[in-house]
């Protein structure tokens, strides 16, 4: 079983690794990150926040870009092309078969992030600029990100079509950074009925603001151990959550 | 007991389309199959008939509405039983940014090929369907003939002894279907059990211990090709010289055909009949230059088949 599980998930890498589209994301990161270097030759006062502002709001746009068209283009490729067909009729559960699918995803981005991380360190050295703790902090919460969107993507892939899953999968990307304001601006309705559907969306919908910790970064703030721990393992739940959910419609599905 | 490598028992399935699921289409209804070891055996039918159907359940893409579909007396959800099974689908689209020897060992690593074997055996089957040389080339420059062959050789890489081949020579030139023809008899020669299923009939005729033919979702025919061949074969085929039409006619036999062909007739009618006539013939001073068995073949009886299920329609049937 871990050996089924490893091939899959290894071939699911090869795939983004030989895919032009992820070379040309790759090449465009890089490109995004050198600029910022020239950016920044405008700026005197605020020369170390805008580069490390620019740095990760690029390699965040970027990664969350590529995860919303690997967790919600490989998958419904692969259906609709019926190479599915070929590795779920192998002695492979289709449980493991699409855990598989979402770990060799997030092998492809971590192994990008990390690419990408070292990237936007060298630059920082070369600026001298230092490296603080709530900037490599802000790249490792990313990562969460990543993998609930990832979630959210194989989830829609596992009952629909690439155009709703990637349309749905943004949407939740806007509306999880979203989902403070939802709540506030509730709250704030003399509405009983729309407090309560405030309140339930907040609770319902991702936070993916907790796992934003780009601001905190470009000003140096410490965030405390207990916070980011806490919002790291709620993006785990919620991804579980959200797998379990992928695995049971896809157990179901019929491949016409 | 040898337990069979495929049973199934009442097998039905309806598709429910449409955005709402409203629309339901009967794909397959009550079907009972058995198939023994070593048997090769064909589903025929035509387009929209249940094969694919039937095939897709028991390899576990498919759920079955009711009934029970048995994998070496197991389960299709059970992935022991489908160890067992190599599977080649219809218009097989393999990973196309892999090469041929990666899809074939990523296939072994999924079959439970010992991991130290892997590289041999791909390597092995890939040359057994004379893909040695392609063998690293991406999947993406293969011609369709070529990505069958691989998609063989994925299907057999981890030694299965059922095969299960969804219209393997579709859309194949005449040397891909020769191709795939040998690799099934070279299959059956080493004991393998294979189901396949196709439209296209002279495959069948050629390759197969038994075949059922499916329309409409339904079984309307069931056997061993040669008894079912056999059991249509009911009347001779005649060719006569130096009589007349009308004076052939007027011997007084019951006759299902007569053509004239330029000075000569071919006449056909039923074995009793063709005893007298033969008398009558030579009475009447004719000729009979030859008489032998009408060839009935797979596709009259498939085709008969067809007329008496559905009038010729075709599809699943839209409930």
């Amino acid at each position: 079983m871990i050996r089924s599980f490893l091939a899959i998930a290894y071939n699911g890498f090869r795939e983004a690794r030989r895919n032009r589209v992820t070379l040309v994301l790759a090449f465009f990161a890089g490109l995004l990150l050198l600029s910022s270097s020239l950016i920044t030759d405008i700026t005197v006062a605020t020369f170390d926040r805008v580069l490390i502002d620019i740095g990760l709001g690029g390699m965040g746009i970027i990664l969350v870009l590529l995860a919303v068209f690997l967790s919600t283009g490989l998958l419904s490729r692969e259906i609709e092309r019926r190479t599915i067909f070929m590795v779920v009729s192998k002695p492979v559960s289709r449980a493991l078969f699409l855990v598989a699918r979402l770990a060799g995803n997030m092998l492809t981005l971590t192994i990008l992030q990390v690419l990408m991380g070292a990237l936007l360190l060298l630059e920082f050295w070369v600026l001298r600029t230092p490296v603080t703790w709530p900037t490599v902090l802000a790249m490792g919460m990313l990562w969460f990100e990543l993998l609930l969107l990832s979630s959210v993507g194989f989830l829609m892939s596992s009952f629909t079509g690439q155009m709703t899953s990637a349309f749905v999968t943004v949407s939740m990307f806007f509306v999880g950074h979203l989902s403070g304001d939802i709540y506030t601006f509730a709250q704030r309705s003399k509405n009983e009925a729309l407090r309560a559907l405030g309140k339930t969306l907040y609770y319902l919908l991702p936070n993916l603001e907790r796992l934003n910790l780009r601001g905190p970064a470009s000003y140096g703030i410490v965030v405390p151990a207990r916070e980011w721990l806490v919002s790291g393992l709620y993006a785990v739940a919620y991804s579980a959550v959200l797998t379990c959910l992928a695995v049971f419609t896809f157990r179901r599905r019929d491949f016409r | 007991m040898t337990t069979p490598p495929i049973e199934l028992h009442g097998l039905s399935k309806t598709y429910r389309l449409g955005f709402f699921l409203s629309r339901r289409v009967r794909a397959l209804e009550n079907l009972d199959m058995v198939i023994e070891p070593g048997q090769v055996y064909g589903l025929l039918g035509p387009n929209g008939a249940g094969k694919s159907t039937t095939i897709k359940i028991v390899m576990n893409l498919v759920q079955a509405s009711s009934g029970t579909a048995r994998l070496f007396g197991r389960s299709p959800t059970d992935t022991e039983a489908r160890r067992q099974v190599g599977f080649v689908p219809e218009n097989p689209a393999p990973y196309e940014y892999l090469t041929g020897r990666e899809f074939v060992e990523l296939a072994a690593h999924l079959g439970g090929v010992p991991r130290a074997e892997v590289r041999k055996r791909s390597l092995e089957v890939l040359e057994s369907v004379g893909m040695g040389r392609a063998a690293d080339l991406q999947i993406r420059r293969y011609s369709k003939g070529m990505i069958q062959r691989v998609a063989l050789a994925q299907g057999v890489v981890h030694r299965p002894p059922l095969l299960i081949l969804d219209e393997p020579t579709s859309g194949l030139d005449p040397v891909g279907r020769r191709m795939v023809r040998d690799f099934i008899l070279e299959e059956r020669r080493r004991g393998t059990t294979v189901l396949f299923c196709t439209h296209i009939i002279p495959d069948v005729e050629a390759l197969c211990d038994r075949v059922a033919v499916l329309v409409n979702g339904r079984r309307v025919r069931e056997g061993r090709v040669a008894d079912l061949l056999t059991a249509g074969t009911p009347q001779m085929e005649m060719v006569l010289e130096g009589l007349s039409e009308a004076q052939v006619r007027g011997l007084g036999r019951t006759l299902d055909e007569v053509q004239v062909l330029e000075s000569r007739l071919l006449v056909r009618c039923s074995d009793a009949e063709a005893q007298r006539l033969l008398a009558q013939v030579l009475q009447a001073g004719g000729r009979v230059s030859s008489l032998e068995p009408a060839r009935f073949s797979l596709e009259d009886l498939f085709l008969q088949a067809m007329s008496e299920a559905r009038q010729g329609a075709v599809g699943g049937e839209i409930l």
